[in-house]
């Protein structure tokens, strides 16, 4: 079988790995990395359950082969809180508002909203604009917006911590 | 009460938000294999012939099981043979001679990784003989159509009939008599997680494991048991976070049935994680119903007598345990809902199909909810009549003695607080007026509105499955409460524990609840459903929990040497009435307790654990949960598409645990409903393909296509004891009636019946004539 | 849902990549942003023997704006998205980007790689037809241009020969003034379109249309254009009634596919609807700053 080397640096960790071509980057994450934070859930690019940071840009991780993220930098939703345990604010902002129920969609959008406060703060309606990769089948989508609403303001009222 | 009411952030979120959760996937065990199912491409076929010889010698295969493999080493499946009048055929856990709908398990392949077992999928050989598909309700009473199953005549496999009060009086009484036939077609409830499962037969031990994404675990372990012929004290389930389920989960599926029966063959724990091709197209459907008609009116809108044929397709087998034949009897009693009328006639059939089977999906019997409250709608049109003043009109007001012709004692119900306040809130006139000068502009401007009424826990007297918790008061004052519920998303480890710390006198973060291990809860076939959890596990964690504490007190009372009637929990401290600084922690009463028992006086009950079957005695209020939705839309006339502009809901659950969960818990429901109408549908063709296997055919709404949702509570006050009320199913029940009699509304100007209940822009378009059908 | 095996090769070069397309020829497929490509191989409805990663190509992610706007093929939708270069030269093409899945699709997602997959319901063949525009394509052979009209052969496929890779693409500099309009109608936002009609319309100094191009999405098995209701329009005074019998005449010929998701006979009638609207924005735009 025909397998390659991978190097990764993964929430500030550097990992190797040794993949088949075929493999995709989240199966590579939960499996070789043993990082399950991040989940499958559809394999064709629809759902955003599996949606990662690659090199700052959310990506979906069942769309790409880990061979692909050769070199790159990831991160996951085990590398938002700080290493003290603090929640990030967007983590505190979903606990806050109720921002999920299963959980199981919850890391993709944690990361969709993630890259979305890097670049500021969004109108209710582009904001559902950004979230409408993701799907959620518990809520109805309120309490992740207001969450994510919620997080746009502790991050720009605490300049301290909101970068991170 | 400290925590009962409030809406206190959820002990489940730290490990969820930090990516510590414990989905089924996340399992791994030492040697662990994969599974993979290889499924029929047919709706109906015969199976000539299949050659597994290249898929076993692909390397990195351990095992490739046909059907004939599981069924030599499991029990036939026959789900509720006892339910009257029901032919329940029998079935295996694969297809054996025989496929009965596109995605009918037919082997199984085992192997080191999903990769190689998908591989070897490729190389199983399996020839088909294909035979005329049973598709529609048609097909399925055609007597000239093959029978799905050579033990059953024909394909009607359920028929209920009767009649309450005089039906023919009601008719000849009648003004008028309004015919409809309304029509649902099939939704799946597609969890975000899909099924799986690592089943784990131990050859040393001959235990059996089962790690099972389950609302039910005692129920998973007493089915797979009884299926496997396996010792029940040798198997054990354990089940994590599970990411949806929506009763698709409640159930036990051949699936899991065929995955233990290869685990004890390979004497190796395999994982089976299904994807969402074969979710979508292999683990269940529902809502594939109708209702025709007939309503018998006077003119001045009062509804006098109904008939009723229902048609649930039900798909090729049985769902194992929760058959479609338990549906009819509820949508008949539930059919009048709160309104009162004097006759009632019924039928319902429940019929099989090569299609995929029905589980529960939130509200199982959600048809009677569309179909009544479609129905005032389309009397008050016909009659000229605005939809609130026919409600008006027929409506019980909740008093005691309030029964529906199908006998449900409605007294308590607080329907019409709902409706009248949801007219309210919303602005109904005002509505009305927005709607006039629309329609003046050409635009399509509707307003719809729907009362639901939800049997959790019902009226006393149909009270029947009673639930026990198990609470232990550990040596540190903490509390462990062990529930037979299956959580997969509502929070039960926060909500039980705020109901068990208010019981003992702790405070939260002293409690424990723990789910998912079935040897250490207590027995319940049933888990997670059915709206139970709010007052079943509830009250039994409650009642549970005041018997420990009871024993707690007695033990605080021997050693502190004060009659226990004058001791008191506060905050993890026993507290004697009077003498604040006399107050011991509980974690001295239970240490002592657990450790110099024979410290105590003689006959001093020690054992600081109960366990408690709650049977409803002590629940106060009506019973029913229920409120009002209401729904404007405005409809795009050149291309159908229907742009929900406000969504009220007035809902009444009785007391709240926690505010933020039960509106979660509603607006959940309500995108459901809002789905089932607007954007999914699992689509066959007149073969019986399945045509809508990806996310891009199967349409999940995002968070651009359901609106913001405004809610408001009645929480009707309790008169005596318990009164938490099931609120997880009255979202979907109510919201397809809400917003279809919206569209309705907004369609009158061009004479528009809405009688079926997915209404795609394309389907909007043919209805109004601007497209040909 | 896995993929079949594959050999995998990253080329380091562009001459490596046509190079591994020579060597493989017909067993060989290029993968760029992966968006289209991965979830087919994953749901087996395609396979290849030898995937070509040109990911690592940086010389295919250069936009520049000399006499045309020209775009290496690798750049991502986001990047085209955001540039001013692209938004100053074709504002069509920056609207239409944003229509392109979501947000963490246009970041892997390439414009090269859309064009190659060349799927009807998609919005950039769509916009290079409307641009007139034109893809340059290289294989060890040399290098070649192919005109949009002779790009999209039908269903899923192109005129690209299975050893060339379509290294980038070139559209018109903007002209001053033209107005456009991108409408398209899926039932959520982010999905393919059931149909779509992306417009560029401009009028001459005696106020009448002296340009104008109409593309349409999923009526077809590959992009078209509008040719018929183009004509009609040329020579007009620009006018609501004109819109709508232009928009009439842009479909009558289409018999458009049947699906889920809509009949043909309602996305002909959406797509009428649709190439009025865009009609009318578009003409609302002419004179307006890109």
């Amino acid at each position: 079988m025909n397998r390659h080397p991978v190097h990764v640096k993964i929430n500030g960790v550097d990992r190797d790995g040794y993949v088949e071509a075929r493999k995709t980057l989240v199966d590579f994450i939960r499996e070789d990395l043993e990082l399950t934070g991040t989940h499958v859930g559809c394999e064709h690019g629809v759902c955003g359950a599996c949606t990662v940071l690659v090199d700052g840009q959310a990506v979906r991780s069942c769309l790409m082969f880990a061979v692909q993220a050769e070199g790159c930098e990831i991160r996951t939703i085990e590398g938002m809180a700080g290493p003290d345990g603090e929640l990030h604010p967007l983590q505190a902002a979903f606990r806050d508002n109720h921002s999920f129920q299963c959980g199981f969609c919850t890391p993709g959008f944690m990361m969709t909203a993630a890259s979305l406060l890097e670049e500021g703060p969004l109108s209710e309606d582009a904001l559902r604009h950004e979230l409408s990769g993701n799907l959620c089948r518990c809520t109805g989508y309120q309490s992740i917006v207001a969450g994510v609403m919620d997080a746009f303001e502790r991050v720009s009222d605490s300049t301290g911590e909101g970068g991170r | 009460m400290r925590f009962v009411g409030e809406s206190v952030t959820r002990v489940e979120d730290r490990r969820i938000l930090t990516g510590r959760g414990h989905y089924i996937d996340d399992v791994r065990l030492p040697g662990m294999l994969h599974a993979a199912f290889l499924r029929s491409p047919f709706a109906h076929a015969r199976i000539t012939r299949m050659d597994t010889t290249e898929a076993r010698n692909l390397p990195g295969v351990v095992a490739v099981l046909t059907g004939a493999d599981i069924e030599a080493v499991t029990v036939p499946i026959q789900v509720m043979p006892q339910f009257p009048d029901f032919n329940s055929p029998v079935y295996q856990a694969m297809a054996t001679d025989r496929v009965r709908f596109v995605g009918d398990p037919v082997a199984i392949v085992v192997a080191q990784s999903r990769y190689v077992a998908e591989d070897a999928l490729e190389l199983i050989n399996v020839e088909y003989d294909p035979m005329r598909p049973v598709v529609s309700f048609e097909d399925a009473q055609d007597p000239n159509c093959p029978r799905i199953f050579d033990d059953i005549e024909g394909n009607v496999l359920y028929r209920s009939n009767s009649t309450h009060g005089d039906v023919d009086a009601a008719f000849a009484a009648a003004d008028t008599v309004i015919h409809e036939t309304f029509r649902q077609s099939r939704q799946a409830n597609v969890p975000m997680e899909t099924r799986g499962a690592v089943a784990d037969f131990d050859p040393g031990s001959g235990d059996l494991t089962y790690y099972a994404a389950t609302q039910s675990p005692q129920g998973c372990r007493f089915q797979l048991a009884t299926y496997l012929n396996h010792p029940i004290d040798r198997v054990r389930v354990l089940s994590g976070d599970v990411g949806g389920g929506f009763g698709l989960k409640g159930p036990v599926h051949r699936e899991d049935i065929s995955l233990a029966a290869a685990s004890r063959i390979v004497g190796r724990p395999i994982k089976w994680i299904e994807d969402r091709n074969e979710h979508l197209q292999a683990s269940g459907h529902a809502r594939d119903e109708q209702i025709e008609v007939e309503a018998a009116v006077t003119s001045d809108g009062r509804l006098l007598g109904l008939k009723a044929r229902l048609l649930i397709d039900q798909g090729a087998f049985p769902c194992l345990p929760y058959a479609a034949v338990l549906f009819p009897n509820m949508i008949r009693d539930l059919l009048p809902g709160p309104y009162r009328f004097g006759a009632m006639s019924f039928e319902g059939l429940v019929l099989a199909t090569n299609k995929c089977w029905n589980p529960p999906y939130r509200g199982p019997w959600e048809i009677e909810t569309w179909v009544r409250e479609r129905l005032m709608d389309v009397i008050a049109h016909r009659l000229g009549m605005d939809p609130a003043d026919i409600r008006r009109a027929n409506m019980f007001d909740g008093d005691e003695e309030d029964r529906s012709i199908t006998g449900q004692h409605l007294a308590g119900i607080t329907s019409r607080q709902s409706l009248e306040r949801a007219l309210d809130l919303a602005g109904y006139s005002a509505i009305r007026a927005a709607q006039e000068l629309a329609r003046r502009e050409e635009r399509l401007l509707g307003v719809g509105f729907a009362t639901f009424l939800e049997a959790a826990p019902g009226p006393k007297e149909n009270r029947v499955i009673p639930e026990d918790a198990r609470v232990r008061l550990e040596s540190n004052g903490h509390l462990l409460v062990m529930t037979p519920q299956g959580p997969h998303g509502q929070g039960h480890e926060t909500t039980l524990a705020q109901i068990a710390a208010d019981a003992m006198g702790l405070p939260l973060d002293h409690v424990r609840v723990v789910h998912g291990d079935t040897r250490q809860t207590p027995m319940n076939l049933i888990g997670t459903g059915g709206s139970r959890a709010s007052t079943w596990a509830s009250g039994s964690v409650m009642v549970t929990t005041r018997k420990v504490r009871e024993k707690a007190l007695g033990v605080a009372a021997a050693m502190m040497e004060i009659d226990a009637s004058d001791l008191d929990i506060v905050d993890g401290m026993v507290v004697p009435a009077g003498a604040p600084s006399k107050a011991m922690p509980l974690s001295a009463i239970a240490m002592t307790a657990y450790l110099a028992p024979e410290t105590l006086p003689p006959g001093t009950d020690h054992h600081l654990e109960a366990q408690e079957t709650f049977t409803g005695d002590g629940v106060g209020g009506s019973g029913w949960s229920g409120g009002t939705h209401l729904c404007v839309v405005e409809i795009d006339r050149e291309t159908g598409r229907v742009e929900i502009v406000r969504y009220v809901v007035v809902e009444d659950c009785g007391q709240i645990i926690n505010p933020a969960i039960v509106e979660g818990q509603i607006r959940g429901g309500v995108a459901q409903g809002i789905a089932g109408v607007l954007y999914e549908k699992a689509a066959y063709d007149a073969e019986g393909q399945f045509l809508a296997g990806t996310f891009m055919d199967y349409l999940l709404p995002t968070a651009t296509e359901i609106p913001s949702i405004e809610i408001d509570h009645l929480e009707s006050v309790p008169v005596e004891g318990l009164d938490i009320r099931g609120v997880g199913e009255g979202g979907a029940l109510v919201a397809p009636a809400a917003l279809t009699n919206a569209i309705e509304d907004a369609l009158v100007p061009l004479g528009v019946t809405i009688n079926e209940q997915y209404l795609p822009p394309s389907r909007i378009m043919e209805l109004t004539r601007m497209v040909p059908a | 849902m896995k993929p079949s095996a594959f050999e995998y090769h990253l080329a380091a070069s562009t001459n490596e990549a046509v190079d591994l397309l020579a060597e493989h020829e017909g067993d060989a497929k290029v993968i760029a942003g992966g968006q289209s490509l991965v979830p087919l191989l994953a749901l087996r409805l395609a396979r290849v023997d030898h995937l070509v990663d040109v990911n690592r190509l940086n010389d295919l992610g250069e936009i520049s704006a000399n006499g045309r706007l020209r775009i290496g093929a690798l750049t991502r939708h986001r990047t085209a998205e955001r540039s001013t270069l692209v938004r100053q030269h074709s504002p069509l093409l920056a609207d239409a980007l944003t229509y392109i899945g979501h947000t963490a699709i246009r970041n892997r997602g390439t414009l090269g790689g859309s064009l190659a997959h060349a799927d009807p319901a998609a919005e950039l063949p769509a916009t290079l037809l409307a641009l007139d525009g034109e893809v340059e394509v290289r294989s060890a052979r040399g290098t070649r241009t192919i005109a949009a009209g002779d790009l999209f052969t039908g269903f899923l496929s192109t005129s690209l020969e299975p050893d060339e890779l379509l290294t980038g693409l070139s559209v018109p500099l903007w002209k001053p003034g033209a107005g456009w309009s991108v409408q398209e109608f899926a039932r959520r936002s982010g999905d393919f379109a059931i149909s779509g009609a992306l417009t560029v319309l401009s009028v001459g100094a005696d106020g009448l249309i002296d340009e104008a191009r109409i593309a349409l999405i999923g009526v077809a098995p590959t992009a078209v254009r509008a040719t018929l209701a183009e004509q009609a329009l040329v020579g007009q005074h620009p006018a609501e009634a004109l819109w709508s019998s232009v928009s009439d005449a842009a479909v009558a010929d289409l018999e458009p596919p049947s699906d889920l998701h809509g009949s043909s006979a309602y996305r002909k009638k959406l797509t009428s609807t649709l190439v009025r609207r865009s009609l009318a924005e578009a003409a609302s735009r002419i004179g307006a700053a890109a």
